[in-house]
């Protein structure tokens, strides 16, 4: 034997053990964007979009201020102070005299115009009221329950502070609009769940099994749409018995919103079902002995659940429009509940608009959050649209 | 083709009977009767009526018979063209439907084509501009509009219209010109007091228009033949035109169907605001003192306008689209 | 009485007056009277005219000619300017007096027996003569017809059901005899929505089956959709409802627009009964014209200056915008007193089914205590700048039966007081707010029902709570619907709940005092008490508290009494029962009623008040003696 080793090109074989699989190995970031759900996907992609993440943090705001509507009001709700009916907004001053003081408001003088009665207001500039921050103020039970009267901001010690301007019992606007999102805020989302639920298990239905079921849901599903919203929601409204209690009432109102909404929904589930049905994996799942409301639960849901959310979030400004049109015509919420849309019925009078126009302030809230949702859901949309 | 034709139209019988039967019972839902409403309404104003008159006037007007009779007579009423008679008027609801008809339709069409009009070029503007200012500043309007409730910004229209251009608050036209016969004058007034109910219903509908508009025709400029044909050096104006534009004008035609009521339902709202004498206000006093016909035939009208509207679109559509007609179905 | 002498007086008047007063022709209609379609002015004015003497009432002397507009909620308000047009067989003057009006005297006998006189050559609208035929017609063939009336008489020609005896001895005469008094007729007569004793014969013949051609008749009740001849009848004949241009009528104004419209036109009727001292025949103003907008448009467009006479669908908090549009638009907002006896009254229901609460309810202290906590200063100040008068449900100071004790009887805002007659009840256990407890164990919650039709109900009634709460009464506010509202309180479900109060709070000791003694369901404080009486016995409940029962008795009385001082006495029983009793909590009253009259419209009040009966709003103030400047002054040639 002669010896070759000298003779060969030097190469370099490893030694280490061999792995089949390293081939296929990711790197940390590679896996986690593969192995990432879909639900992942979709929040990578809607952070990308500024304007709904904006958008989506101040529906944050909004909603959260709900829990602590009673600490960020400077008044209580049902405060009022028979000196200050129809005031006007009170603006914050930093320097007074061109001294530094801080956040201040200045006093009201008040007289009664007894040839037009007109209630006429004029700043003094001799009182200045400091605003005082996580103050004491008016007694509240937080979620009625603790007894509390920390604010975040009150007035000063005998002062006022109507930021916003005083209705006609002198209640602070601000106040009110605030404690108002409590009502306006939430009635979309319970109409929302109710005319979610039903899309998806009457479109869910009509799309998976298709035939007579389908054909029935269908009619259904026109003969709503057929109907003109408003007047079929006057005639509901009419129909609410009012002995009812307030809240009931609320419920009610809610109800009758969620059932005329479900059905564009339905109908864009019972779209996806009909072509998804045809997918491999659902024949897989159906030969592997899974039942139909397994199938379409746990394997044809998911792949456009997130196409249903950015539907549902559109539709919630709505049901906050609807809810503010149905209190204007006197048929949603009345006084004593507070919602934007009881406000804006009491700013609908020629007195308003053309003497106290700060009584229609309501309006912004309302539309900041209709274009907030509309524009967050828009971002949902684009980020659940697998194809961009 | 034809076959889709005829089975869209019987289908259409039983869903319209059916709307019939729900109108019915939703009008009737609200306890008491018309008289009972007539009465509270009087009373309340310190007038007394007379219980005879009041039981007199219940027999003859048929409020003691059941319920699924009333039902039957007004359904084969309105199948022979007679849709009832409005107690609230004292007159046939033929007579008092038809004047405002034509004018409602004067108003939804003006609306309609306002919000063509107006979210046409926005639209356009917006895809292929996508993300600059203008896209933003322009969609930000758009849903300003959609977002801001009706009645207030119809009221604040309203008063500035009146302190600063000195026009007559509300109506359609000036009060002389009411029962007059048509004049240029007359036409004018009208168009004097159209724009604020045109602006006011037609901003809501221009929000979701220009979206839908520059949704579709973004899906187009991304696709395989409009990079062909801007390679091969079509002007950028011409090709807009020519392709991609046409294939998103499909909603505008599709909205039709659920445009038209929602204008209609819309304009309810400001028409009451606005006191045009328009089928809004009409059918809300209606269904508030529970004028039986008058609401209830109403309402079937709207109904059937939905209906039919929708078939209409539907057919439009599978004209223009030949994928629909050879898929066999709108879906 | 004071009636009487005035009817012979007018007898005096009337009888020489066409004779000696020379009548001027109307510029207005001198067209139609050159083309033959009207007779000159002798031929048009009754021979025996009810001439007004303008300086003698206050007002200036006018001259004919020009529009008047008018806002209007909905077709059915053309029956306002039959209230405003207020032409009554006799009238309500300002002084709250019976005169007549189209009659030219009424002899009245024991209160029993009336004996109408009517006007020599009276004409209806279209010219055809207005004579006792027309009452006859409807005696006999309206109300005494069973087919046209199968339900009977109305309320006020029946004297405990008894019907009366009704002749007719010539043309001009027409008598009315029952066996007890009818203190009812003339009132009812004289009402804003008054009891037509007459109907245009000679129009409505052809629509009635006795007088028509069976044929014929059918084929009119077959075109105008109509279940019968009757149900024909009815619907043109009326003339409250001001809606059949072909209908005659003796307003001063006729209606000229077919319904349906969004504006009436209503031009003068050449034939109107009254003149004025120089001989023009009444009224001024050419046309009216009432504009149909949505009610709560009007105040937008009164502000704007689009009517010339304007006071309904505009509220007391309208005045400040309208007070800003007087220069731009040249016009005044006048501020006058509402007559009811309470803009706003709580009623809390003694028939109320809950025996609990019955109890509570009927004990007096229990009403006075709530009458006590209540601070009608603030309410004043708050919702009515203090322009109001803070008082009970009753009578205002106007009325010759006032007296300041039913103002102000238990009104004073006292918590001391009302805490202290709560604990004299036993209502003395507490809950863990603070709030009172029944005697069976049940917080004092009260809930006040409304109707839900206006704000300034939820914010008396807050304002209201805050005083409750401080005598350990909680106020929860309901806002309800208006027939669930009424059907409630009749089944006495409610508690307690809050409406206006008296209709007439300007009474005359000759008026009836029917809303203070149990005579109806719609009294809100004992509904089926009301309703027993009102139905005789039929159904609802009998009266069983005695001071309830004391004023049913009193209200017989006084239906007896003759004489207007055994009439006052028991005026003032009734009222002294309610100031005692608190059976209705009264919070303010004699609220302004905003009207905007136009410069150029003259011899509207100043000062007037605001009610609908008496008063029939405009209609004592007799419209047709309203006048426009700013028309041509008269001369021959139009």
């Amino acid at each position: 034997m002669t010896d070759a080793s000298h003779d060969r090109l030097k190469h370099f074989v490893s030694d280490a053990p061999f792995d089949p699989y390293s081939v296929e190995a990711l790197t940390a970031e590679q896996e986690s964007y593969y192995m990432a759900s879909q639900w992942r996907l979709m929040w990578w992609k809607l952070k990308k979009h500024r304007l709904a993440v904006i958008c989506g943090v101040i529906l944050l705001i909004f909603y959260l201020s709900i829990l602590i509507s009673e600490f960020l009001a400077p008044y209580n709700l049902h405060t009022r102070q028979t000196g200050f009916i129809y005031a006007p907004p009170q603006q914050v001053h930093l320097f007074h005299d061109g001294e530094f003081v801080g956040p201040f408001v200045y006093g009201f003088d008040y007289h009664l115009n007894m040839d037009n009665l007109r209630r006429e207001y004029t700043p003094n500039p001799d009182q200045v009221q400091p605003i005082r921050f996580f103050c004491r103020g008016d007694e509240y039970k937080w979620w009625g329950a603790v007894p509390l009267d920390i604010h975040l901001a009150c007035p000063a010690e005998g002062g006022t502070l109507f930021l916003l301007g005083t209705d006609r019992l002198g209640r602070d606007m601000l106040s009110r609009i605030i404690f108002g999102a409590r009502v306006s805020l939430t009635v979309g989302l319970i109409g929302i769940t109710i005319s979610f639920i039903l899309g998806i298990v009457l479109g869910g239905l009509a799309g998976y099994y298709g035939g007579w079921i389908d054909i029935v849901i269908q009619r259904v599903i026109e003969t709503i749409r057929s109907f003109p919203e408003l007047p079929l929601w006057m005639a509901l409204s009419a129909a609410l018995p009012v002995t009812w209690s307030p809240l009931l009432i609320y419920l009610g109102i809610t109800l009758i919103l969620g059932l005329i909404d479900w059905t564009g929904l339905a109908r864009g589930v019972r779209a996806k079902l009909l072509s998804l049905r045809e997918e491999d994996f659902c024949t897989a799942a159906v030969l592997m002995g899974a039942r139909p409301r397994r199938v379409i639960f746990r394997h044809l849901m998911p792949s456009f659940m997130s196409h249903l959310i950015a539907s549902a979030t559109l539709s919630i400004p709505a049901m906050i429009l609807g809810e503010t049109a149905l209190s204007f015509l006197g048929l949603g919420l009345r006084p004593p509940i507070t919602s934007w849309g009881v406000l804006l019925n009491e700013a609908q009078n020629i007195n308003v608009v053309a003497i106290y126009p700060w009584l229609m302030l309501p309006v912004v809230p309302v539309i900041i959050i209709v274009l907030a949702f509309n524009f967050f859901g828009d971002g949902l949309r684009d980020a659940a649209d697998p194809y961009k | 083709m034809l076959n889709y034709i005829a089975h869209r139209l019987l289908i259409m019988i039983p869903t319209l009977l059916a709307i019939s039967f729900i109108v019915f019972v939703i009008i009737q839902l609200p306890p008491g009767d018309y008289l009972e409403t007539y009465v509270a309404e009087l009373e309340s104003q310190g007038e007394n009526v007379d219980p005879q008159k009041i039981a007199f006037l219940r027999e003859q007007y048929g409020f003691d018979r059941p319920f699924l009779e009333q039902y039957a007579t007004w359904v084969f009423g309105m199948l022979q063209g007679d849709f009832g008679y409005s107690f609230e008027y004292s007159l046939p609801v033929s007579d008092v439907v038809g004047d405002r008809l034509w004018l409602t339709v004067l108003v939804s069409f003006a609306t309609i084509i306002f919000t063509w009009i107006i979210s046409f070029p926005i639209g356009v503007y917006s895809a292929t501009h996508q993300y600059g200012w203008g896209d933003y500043s322009l969609t930000f309007l758009g849903f300003i509009g959609l977002a801001t409730p009706n009645f207030l910004l119809a009221l604040v229209l309203l008063y500035v219209a009146n302190v600063y251009f000195g026009t007559s608050v509300g109506g359609l036209m000036d009060e002389q010109f009411i029962d007059a016969p048509w004049t240029w004058a007359k036409f004018v007034s009208v168009l004097e007091h159209l724009w604020i109910p045109v602006i006011v219903i037609g901003t809501s509908g221009t929000a979701g228009m220009i979206r839908r508009l520059r949704a579709n025709l973004l899906d187009e400029l991304q696709k395989q033949y409009v990079v062909t044909a801007r390679a091969k050096g079509l002007p950028s104006f011409r090709l807009l035109v020519k392709y991609p534009l046409r294939m998103s004008l499909n909603p505008f035609i599709s909205d039709i169907g659920s445009l038209l009521p929602q204008v209609i339902s819309g304009a309810a709202i400001v028409s009451v605001v606005l006191n045009l004498p328009t089928t809004g206000p009409m059918l809300l006093d209606a269904l508030r003192s529970q004028d039986m016909y008058l609401a209830g035939s109403f309402l079937m009208f709207l109904a059937s306008l939905t209906v039919v509207g929708v078939l209409v679109s539907d057919l439009l559509l599978a004209v223009l689209d030949p994928r629909i007609r050879f898929q066999g179905g709108s879906r | 009485m004071k009636l009487l002498a005035f009817v012979f007086a007018l007898i005096l008047i009337g009888g020489g007056g066409a004779r000696a007063l020379e009548l001027q022709e109307t510029p207005g209609l001198l067209d139609d009277i050159a083309n033959g379609r009207l007779p000159p002015v002798s031929e048009r004015v009754p021979l025996d005219p009810s001439i007004v003497d303008m300086v003698a009432e206050g007002k200036t002397v006018g001259r004919h000619g020009g529009t008047l507009r008018t806002l209007m909620g909905a077709a059915k308000d053309t029956r306002i300017i039959t209230v405003y047009g207020y032409a009554r067989l006799v009238v309500f003057n300002p002084a709250l007096d019976l005169v007549p009006d189209l009659l030219e005297a009424v002899e009245i006998e024991d209160g029993r027996s009336f004996t109408l006189r009517l006007r020599r050559g009276h004409k209806w609208s279209d010219g055809h003569p207005f004579t006792s035929e027309d009452f006859r017609y409807y005696w006999e063939d309206v109300a005494n017809d069973e087919n046209v009336s199968p339900y009977g008489l109305t309320r006020a020609l029946l004297v405990d059901g008894e019907r009366p005896a009704v002749t007719f001895p010539d043309e001009t005469t027409v008598i009315y005899t029952w066996s007890k008094p009818n203190p009812y007729f003339l009132p009812a007569l004289a009402g804003a929505s008054p009891t037509y004793i007459y109907r245009p014969a000679h129009y409505l013949k052809q629509f009635h089956g006795r007088y028509q051609d069976p044929d014929k008749l059918a084929a009119m009740v077959e075109e105008a959709s109509k279940r019968n001849w009757a149900s024909l009848h009815q619907r043109r004949a009326r003339q409250y409802r001001n809606d059949n241009i072909a209908l005659p009528t003796l307003q001063p104004w006729v209606l000229q627009t077919k319904p349906p419209s969004q504006r009436f036109i209503f031009d003068r009727n050449p034939y109107y009964h009254r003149v004025d001292s120089a001989g023009r025949q009444l009224p001024y103003i050419d046309r009216l014209i009432a504009d149909i907008v949505g009610s709560s448009l009007v105040p937008l467009k009164t502000g704007a200056g689009e009517t010339d006479l304007q006071a309904r669908y505009l509220r007391f908090d309208n005045y400040t915008f309208l007070k800003e549009g007087e220069q731009r638009n040249d016009y005044k907002v006048r501020l006058w007193p509402q007559m009811i006896g309470a803009q706003l009254a709580l009623f809390p229901n003694l028939n109320n089914n809950d025996p609990v609460w019955r109890a509570v309810l009927r004990d007096v202290r229990f009403r006075r205590a709530l009458s006590l906590a209540i601070n009608r200063y603030e309410i004043n100040q708050v919702v009515y700048f203090g322009l109001a008068l803070e008082s009970n449900n009753t009578v205002l100071p106007r009325s010759p039966l006032f007296r300041p004790e039913y103002q102000k009887a238990w009104t004073a805002f006292d918590l001391d007081r009302a805490n202290a007659l709560l604990d004299e009840m036993g209502l003395t256990e507490r809950d863990d707010d603070d709030i009172r407890l029944l005697p069976d164990g049940r917080p004092l919650f009260i809930v006040v029902e409304t109707a839900g039709e206006s704000t300034e109900q939820t914010d008396v009634l807050e304002l209201i709570g805050d005083g409750w709460a401080k005598a350990g009464i909680k106020l929860f506010a309901k806002p309800s619907q208006r027939e669930v509202f009424r059907k409630r309180i009749f089944a006495g479900e409610t508690i307690v709940s809050i409406w206006s109060g008296l209709n007439n709070g300007i009474p005359s000791a000759d008026m009836s005092p029917q809303e203070l003694a149990p005579t109806s369901q719609q009294q809100l404080q004992w509904p089926k008490w009301g309703q027993f009486i009102e139905t005789k016995g039929k159904a609802g409940e009998a009266p069983d508290m005695p001071k309830v029962k004391e004023l049913a008795n009193l209200l017989k009385a006084w239906e007896n009494a003759v004489g207007i001082d055994k009439r006052s006495a028991i005026w003032h029983r009734m009222l002294k029962i309610h100031a005692e009793q608190q059976f209705t909590i009264g919070l303010i009253n004699a609220v302004l009623q905003p009207v905007v009259v136009a410069n150029r419209v003259h011899n509207v009040p100043v000062k007037g008040l605001w009610n609908w009966d008496p008063g029939a709003r405009f209609g004592i103030f007799r419209p047709d003696t309203f006048w426009l400047d700013d028309v041509a002054a008269q001369s021959a040639e139009k």
